[in-house]
């Protein structure tokens, strides 16, 4: 018993020790990863749909930078906060 | 740019292999003629306005019907702003009305982006969060007033505020999303995609090219750490590439989208 109450504690310690740096950074990093799936969603449904109908290959092209646009948003608000923390 | 080498050169690449500047401002503020008052930012800008004036200044000078080289890629350019954005997007009925503004943004934006990747230039006007910002308050201000110029002050902000087709439990609720939407998070979205977009591939080009010079400058002291170099270099370069078309791809987008909002506001919903 009072060998896992002291490994505890070593683990406590070792969480709240040594991690230094921004919180921002990591905060980043999360941030991208939805926007980065969000982007491969839409590009990739859009050359499904330029394959499937080249017909409609510009205004397919159009959509697909709208849409990159607004998702991109996010991760790029994520990118501002690394100036303003 | 020069500081920053300059700081560069001044440290010791054997003691410490990657200098870093200052402050991130280094990266950014340049003081560049009369001092501090005017920078090279400022310089760029007017730089940009001029070139856009001038290159449609000289293609149209003399139009003929059978237009020279130079007319030719003039008429392309503003072609495709016509078509593609200005018809395409806002439509027959008003996009003509618009074609001018859109034009104006897409050129100066695109000038201004690719002093990004132009030699001796090496720095986007638009990673300077003043000029997005100004350029976006300019598209509201455009299609606040369109929208209020087509459906009447009451109706553009009352469709805002109480949307039609929404069942009535939720038109308030999807009314406080559209009316922050519209009013707050599409200039700034609009400022931020563009300032962020070249802010970030500036300081990656920044980190990338100078990281490659300092690490090649370290090889001839024999510290084969600097072999790092090369993969700095060709990841660089291919950054480099890369941020062309990031450069005019911005440039549309910011376009692309100012055509969208002014879309929605003169096109009268069906009730």
């Amino acid at each position: 018993m009072d060998a896992l109450i002291m490994a505890v504690d070593e683990v406590a310690t070792g969480l709240s020790g040594d991690i230094s740096g921004s919180l921002a950074l990591i905060g980043y990093g999360l941030a991208a990863i939805g926007p980065g799936i969000g982007i491969g969603l839409v590009a990739g449904n859009a050359v499904q749909a330029m394959a499937r109908q080249p017909e409609a290959a510009g205004m397919v092209r159009t959509t697909m930078f709208l849409g990159i646009a607004f998702t991109e948003a996010l991760a790029l608000i994520g990118f501002v906060l690394f100036f303003i923390a | 740019m020069e500081r920053l080498i300059l700081a560069a050169s001044e440290c010791d690449p054997e003691e410490q292999i990657i200098c870093t500047p200052d402050s991130v401002n280094d990266l950014f503020e340049l003081p560049f003629f009369f001092g501090d008052s005017l920078n090279r930012t400022m310089w760029l800008t007017l730089f940009a306005g001029l070139l856009v004036v001038a290159f449609f200044y000289f293609a149209f000078r003399r139009k003929s019907l059978v237009p020279s080289k130079f007319q030719a890629l003039g008429e392309m350019a503003m072609g495709f702003v016509r078509d593609e954005i200005a018809i395409g997007i806002v439509g027959r009925e008003h996009g003509l009305k618009y074609f001018p503004y859109l034009a104006s943004i897409f050129f100066f934006i695109l000038i201004g982006n690719l002093f990004e990747v132009v030699p001796f230039i090496l720095f986007p006007v638009t990673s300077r969060i003043g000029l997005p910002i100004f350029l976006a308050l300019i598209t509201w201000f455009i299609f606040l007033i369109a929208g209020i110029r087509a459906q009447g002050f009451g109706g553009y902000f009352g469709h805002l505020v109480w949307p039609p087709g929404v069942p009535t439990a939720l038109k308030p609720l999807v009314g406080a999303i559209e009316l922050v939407s519209v009013i707050l998070v599409r200039p700034f979205s609009l400022a931020v995609r563009l300032f962020a977009n070249l802010a970030a591939g500036h300081v990656m080009l920044s980190l990338l090219l100078l990281s490659a010079w300092v690490f090649l400058a370290a090889l001839p002291t024999g510290n084969l750490a600097g072999l790092w170099g090369l993969l700095w270099a060709g990841l660089g370069l291919f950054i480099y590439l890369f941020e062309i078309l990031v450069a005019i791809l911005q440039a549309y987008i910011f376009t692309l989208l100012s055509a969208v909002y002014i879309q929605t506001s003169v096109e009268v919903e069906a009730h």
